[in-house]
């Protein structure tokens, strides 16, 4: 592809190229560079401070919570009598099934109507 | 060397790529904004955005190319981001900021600024980077029939504006 240029104009702009290697600019801007990684490093104690308190304020709600989970989710949904066939379909009769396969169902449905 | 040092957070190393690489970056923001002190600020943000995303540049060798689409890429921003008039009033306020420039940088600037965004975007990458148009399509993304008009047309309105300066390339250097 060709790019001709005027020769007067390329001068022209090789003569306004000015020298720019003062220290000011340098020192500024790794003093701007000093100041973000101060404000980074400040801004990540203040979120592992805060991720700290939260742990230790809801740590005992979060474990009651899960105590809960864990014994709700392996529940039947359908009380079936015979022990070998309640062991067999016990994967897909509890709250946790019911749950994943509502969530596969919902995301399948998105997929097809709005992809 | 310097590249794959300042890649691994060397500041030091940074500093040294900043050092030799601050009169390209502040030239060339210079020939696009017109205004040196605005053209500083705007290379601050250039070399803070190149530090930030250091570990991101895959190919030291590609450095030069890579921080030029990052100055790029900042001017687009801050043209997207003012204004015309605050962009007027700024260029007024900032006004003393040329005297520390050559009368013809000043002039140069003056003429450039009589054009538009864009045209003037497509003058210096190609005048001052000698950039061809396709480079230039790349890294802008203005259709190519846009930049070879905005070139053509520039380039004459220039020639009017510079007229003085017709004799530059014939005298010794």
């Amino acid at each position: 592809m060709s790019t001709e240029r005027d020769p007067q104009l390329m001068a022209l702009f090789a003569e306004a190229e000015t020298e720019l290697d003062d220290p000011g600019f340098r020192h500024e801007l790794m003093q701007s560079i000093g100041k973000e990684r101060r404000k980074t490093l400040i801004v990540w104690t203040a979120f592992v401070a805060v991720a700290l308190v939260c742990v230790v304020l809801f740590a005992a709600p979060f474990v009651a919570a899960a105590e809960m989970a864990t014994a709700l989710l392996p529940s039947s949904l359908v009380s079936i009598e015979a022990d070998w066939l309640q062991q067999l379909l016990a994967p897909v009769n509890s709250i946790a099934a019911a749950i994943a396969i509502g969530f596969l169902t919902l995301r399948k449905l998105y997929r097809r109507l709005f992809r | 060397m310097l590249v794959s040092l300042s890649r691994t957070g060397n500041r030091d190393a940074f500093s040294e790529l900043v050092a030799r690489r601050q009169t390209w970056v502040r030239n060339l923001m210079r020939r696009c904004s017109g205004d040196a002190a605005l053209a500083d600020d705007l290379s601050q943000q250039v070399f803070m955005q190149a530090w930030r995303s250091m570990r991101q540049l895959q190919d030291a060798a590609r450095f030069a190319a890579w921080l030029k689409q990052i100055a790029i890429n900042i001017w687009l921003q801050h043209k997207r981001r003012n204004d015309p008039l605050r962009a007027a009033n700024q260029h007024i306020e900032s006004d003393s900021s040329h005297r520390e420039q050559p009368a013809i940088a000043m002039d140069l600037d003056r003429a450039l600024g009589a054009l538009a965004d864009d045209a003037r975007l497509c003058i210096v990458l190609s005048y001052h980077e000698r950039m061809t148009h396709a480079e230039i399509e790349t890294l802008t993304g203005m259709p190519l029939g846009t930049i070879k008009s905005h070139i053509r047309r520039g380039t004459k309105r220039l020639q009017e504006e510079l007229s003085e300066y017709a004799d530059i390339s014939e005298e010794p250097r």
